[in-house]
């Protein structure tokens, strides 16, 4: 039962990491693509 | 706001499928102790199962977004063929080592090279591995993407060779327990606990197919935008 346990624990984590990697990918890109927007509205504001 | 409801969905499902291991665990009754070398595992039954039918989801999304992207050339099938093939992935690498746990348990081997279930789906990991890693890799283009896209039209065609295989060649893995035409092997509270495990699994997939769909999406923005710039500067 112990090796199971383990199993178990261990699938669970990697599905917590596969889930979080998701999740913030989607965050960083987010940011990134304000960052260039907020970026080049200043550009052509200074123009 | 479609951002909040695929995150929503894959916490949903991922705390569903986390419940459904608890209850695996601690509260599914055991199998009888003569019909399995190893009956305590069993237990992975309640996390294989669901994670296999989350895959052939995943893969269906990936053979729609796939014909999409070749007939339509549309650039949400796009996005679905890349969601489908990451979902595809994760929950195929699930099913493919928590098979390997039971097998090594109940059949001192972690793997059969003569089982056709174990090897088709084994095929369509690896098919998911080659279409991630490859598109992580090549440039995009609608090269890149027919090519992509026709392995993932054609890869397909695993999917109900894989679902049919254990009816037509019994070698060693097990045969179905739910959808034979007859009551099935297992009691109410084993099917309750591969309930949950399944509508957790759906749940969650489909938060990840909105999730990965998005990502893609944002890529596509950020290069345009990139693009834009350099065009500027």
């Amino acid at each position: 039962m112990t090796y199971l346990a383990v199993a178990y624990f261990g699938m669970l984590v990697a599905i917590a990491l596969w889930t979080y990697t998701v999740v913030q990918r989607s965050r960083r890109l987010n940011q990134r693509l304000e960052a260039l927007e907020v970026a080049m509205s200043g550009r052509f504001e200074n123009e | 706001m479609k951002q909040k409801v695929g995150e929503g969905l894959l916490f949903i499902g991922f705390t569903g499928i986390a419940s459904t291991l608890l209850l695996a665990l601690l509260w599914a009754p055991s199998v009888s102790i003569d019909a399995f070398e190893s009956p305590a595992a069993q237990r992975i039954f309640y996390w294989h199962v669901p994670a296999a039918w989350a895959a052939f989801i995943a893969f269906g999304a990936l053979f729609i977004g796939s014909a999409g992207w070749l007939f339509k050339r549309s650039e949400v099938m796009w996005r679905l063929h890349t969601a489908g093939a990451e979902a595809g992935l994760a929950t195929g690498l699930m099913t493919v080592w928590s098979g390997c746990v039971w097998g090594a348990a109940e059949w001192g081997t972690p793997w059969d090279w003569t089982d056709v279930r174990l090897n088709t789906f084994g095929l369509l990991t690896l098919l998911a591995i080659y279409l991630v890693l490859g598109r992580a890799s090549q440039p995009d283009g609608v090269e890149t993407r027919d090519t992509f896209a026709a392995f993932g039209l054609y890869g397909f065609v695993l999917v109900p060779i894989t679902y049919v295989a254990t009816r037509i060649w019994s070698i060693r893995h097990p045969g179905p327990v739910v959808g034979t035409g007859d009551d099935g092997s297992i009691n109410g509270d084993m099917g309750l606990v591969l309930l949950v495990g399944a509508i957790s699994f759906t749940v969650f997939i489909i938060g990840h197919i909105m999730n990965s769909m998005r990502v893609t999406l944002l890529e596509q923005r950020l290069e345009q935008l990139q693009a834009n710039m350099d065009k500027v500067i």
